[in-house]
């Protein structure tokens, strides 16, 4: 515990150090205060604090619709795009070098020479290198919910998923990059490798939820309200269209089994959206479903589609990738001569 | 006395093939100064990254502080000072000290107690809360120094303690050294600085190309050279030179070298020399100097490789 401390109080220090953390922080900060100034009234919803107002009966203050809004754009757009992406791409080029410094030469001398496994070191440095990317979303989720009190009127905790859904995100391409500067100890390298895998897992998601989409679209139109296949004019069913369909699931299948090895960093963070529930007077339950509950069949499939996979399997094929690549990285750690 | 260190075989391969260390042994009694020389390439950095388990040893059979070596807990009594230590910028004096207490398992209280001691004890007491970034070279090699010691080890090795503190400094660590010393400890320092090993170690080793080509106490080494100068107003007269080149003596102008280890030996030589009533401006003992002996050595070390 002692040396857990010691590392873990090294690394707050060194993030503290890090111009880019406080830059990042500070972006956090004005993003949640942006957030917060979106507001509700009797006629519809203001941004900048009421400093431009629209019009919108559907999303009027204590409606079921202005909460959808307002957890939908915490969940779309802070969390989805600024989380996700930009502090996440920052916090990667921030710790970076982390490791090669760790490991050069007059560092990691002494370290190596105490009484602490080489294993115990290696994963306390990783888990301090997460801190960055948790006290981040924490602040930010912090301000988020503050703003919702004002906002929407009640407390709503459930914003706190987004502190380890996007921790998550971030150390499986974190993985990558420790991985490659232990190897190679140049943090240039492992910026790109990190990257690299980031958007290869990003474009093969969208590959495998377009097939998905293409599959279940194709199901709706095949199939009536009451279950029958529609008729053609001449009373034969579809075979054209059916034949397309499985040709859609054949490639689903196909993506499904690529990308099951892959980090799933999307459908990390949009389990925001199954996890963050509603809780107005009108409905209680996650995001997902009262998004989807108004729009029927239709919302029936985006609804299938959000949810095609549990968040076991997203979180636990990930987390595999990771521990693979985390003991490729301690496994080299481990055995290298300083 | 028992040893701090027994190395029974220690053999080092790099992956390229390059054997940096031939299978050596060696003995570091408790309680010493022992020091360790050598060429650049010679293997010390790696005997010490050995035994503190920063390298792998393709081969290692001894003890270090009565336990295998690479026994991991018996290094919280072990203290190290790297050559070239750099330390993270980000952090003061004191935090890098009560970094390395946290690393060897020192409570919180005592660690705390230590590094304020220690923090004194280098003259780096003013200068606890400034960032390592603002640090001289020679401020960086003292908090190295503190903070090897802030688990208060048995065993401290030292690699390039002096690099880059100046004379003044020198001083204050070569007087480190022997108070840890006095204290029981044992210390390993790696020097290339010959007179300042010599000036404070007990036992020396020399190695070249992964092996030991000399070892021993300091003054049993220098000793082997011990020898008597003997100088003169004016030159030697010829008589007396034939006398005295006839009974083994060097002689050169005014000066007059007998190898002896005992000074009875030049009594003869001064009474020949008041006998001629010359007068005698010098009588001087003069032994090898770890310097020429390291020279001595590694040239001799190297005509043998050639040889072979």
């Amino acid at each position: 515990m002692r040396i857990f401390m010691t590392l873990l109080t090294d690394s707050v220090r060194l993030l503290r150090a890090r111009v880019l953390f406080w830059v990042t922080l500070w972006i956090s900060v004005l993003a949640a205060l942006l957030y917060s100034s979106i507001g509700f009234d009797e006629t519809g919803y203001s941004l900048a604090f009421g400093l431009v107002h629209f019009n919108d009966q559907s999303v009027v203050r204590g409606s079921l619709g202005a909460e959808i809004l307002y957890l939908k754009d915490f969940s779309d757009y802070f969390v989805g795009i600024w989380l996700s992406w930009l502090a996440v791409g920052l916090a990667i080029f921030s710790s970076a070098s982390i490791f090669p410094d760790f490991m050069s030469e007059g560092s990691i001398g002494i370290p190596l020479s105490k009484p602490v496994s080489r294993l115990t070191l290696f994963l306390c440095k990783y888990v301090g290198s997460l801190l960055f990317v948790v006290l981040q979303v924490t602040l930010f989720c912090l301000i988020v919910l503050v703003a919702m009190r004002v906002r929407i009127g009640f407390w709503n905790p459930s914003v706190f998923w987004a502190v380890p859904l996007v921790t998550l995100m971030y150390s499986y391409i974190y993985s990558v990059v420790v991985l490659v500067s232990v190897k190679t100890r140049s943090v240039l390298a492992a910026v790109l490798a990190g990257f690299f895998v980031w958007f290869l897992a990003f474009g093969a998601h969208y590959v495998e939820e377009g097939f998905y989409w293409a599959t279940r679209t194709q199901e709706l139109s095949l199939f009536t309200d009451s279950g029958h296949h529609p008729k053609t004019d001449n009373g034969h069913s579809s075979a054209a269209s059916s034949e397309e369909d499985t040709d859609w699931k054949r490639w689903h299948d196909y993506s499904e089994i690529a990308v099951a090895a892959m980090p799933k960093t999307s459908e990390t963070t949009q389990l925001m959206d199954r996890l963050m529930t509603v809780k107005g007077p009108q409905m209680s339950g996650s995001l997902v479903a009262a998004q989807t509950g108004q729009y029927g069949d239709l919302g029936e499939v985006v609804k299938k589609i959000k949810t095609r996979h549990s968040p076991f399997y997203i979180i636990g094929t990930s987390l595999g990738f990771e521990a693979v690549m985390l003991a490729l990285a301690a496994w080299i750690f481990c055995r290298r001569d300083y | 006395m028992s040893a701090a260190v027994s190395i029974e075989y220690l053999r080092k391969i790099y992956g390229g093939g390059f054997e940096a260390l031939t299978g050596i042994s060696l003995e570091v009694p408790q309680g010493c100064v022992f020091g360790l020389l050598g060429p650049n390439g010679a293997g010390k950095s790696t005997l010490i990254k050995s035994l503190l388990t920063i390298l792998r040893p393709t081969e290692c059979r001894g003890q270090m502080l009565g336990q295998p070596i690479g026994h991991r807990a018996t290094l919280s009594r072990v203290g190290y000072l790297p050559e070239h230590a750099k330390f993270p910028e980000y952090l003061t004096g004191a935090q890098v000290i009560e970094f390395t207490a946290g690393l060897s398992k020192v409570p919180v209280a005592k660690a705390k107690k230590r590094t304020s001691e220690l923090l004194e004890r280098v003259g780096m007491a003013a200068w606890a809360d400034k960032k390592i970034g603002t640090y001289s070279k020679g401020m960086k090699q003292r908090i190295g120094l503190a903070q090897a010691l802030v688990n208060d080890p048995d065993l401290v090795f030292l690699d390039e303690p002096t690099d880059g503190v100046d004379p003044e400094g020198r001083i204050e660590i070569r007087k480190l050294i022997e108070a840890m010393r006095d204290e029981g400890k044992t210390v390993f320092v790696n020097s290339h600085l010959l007179a300042e090993v010599e000036q404070v170690a007990d036992e020396v080793v020399i190695l070249a190309r992964g092996r030991i080509i000399e070892r021993g106490k300091v003054s049993d080494l220098t000793r082997r050279g011990l020898h008597y100068e003997v100088k003169i107003q004016g030159p030697v007269p010829p008589a007396l030179r034939d006398k005295f080149i006839a009974a083994g003596f060097k002689v050169a102008g005014d000066r007059i070298d007998i190898e002896a280890t005992d000074v009875s030996v030049v009594q003869p030589v001064l009474d020949a020399l008041r006998a001629e009533q010359l007068m005698i401006r010098e009588v001087k003992e003069a032994r090898l100097s770890l310097e020429d002996l390291f020279l001595s050595a590694v040239k001799l070390n190297e005509t043998k490789t050639a040889g072979v």
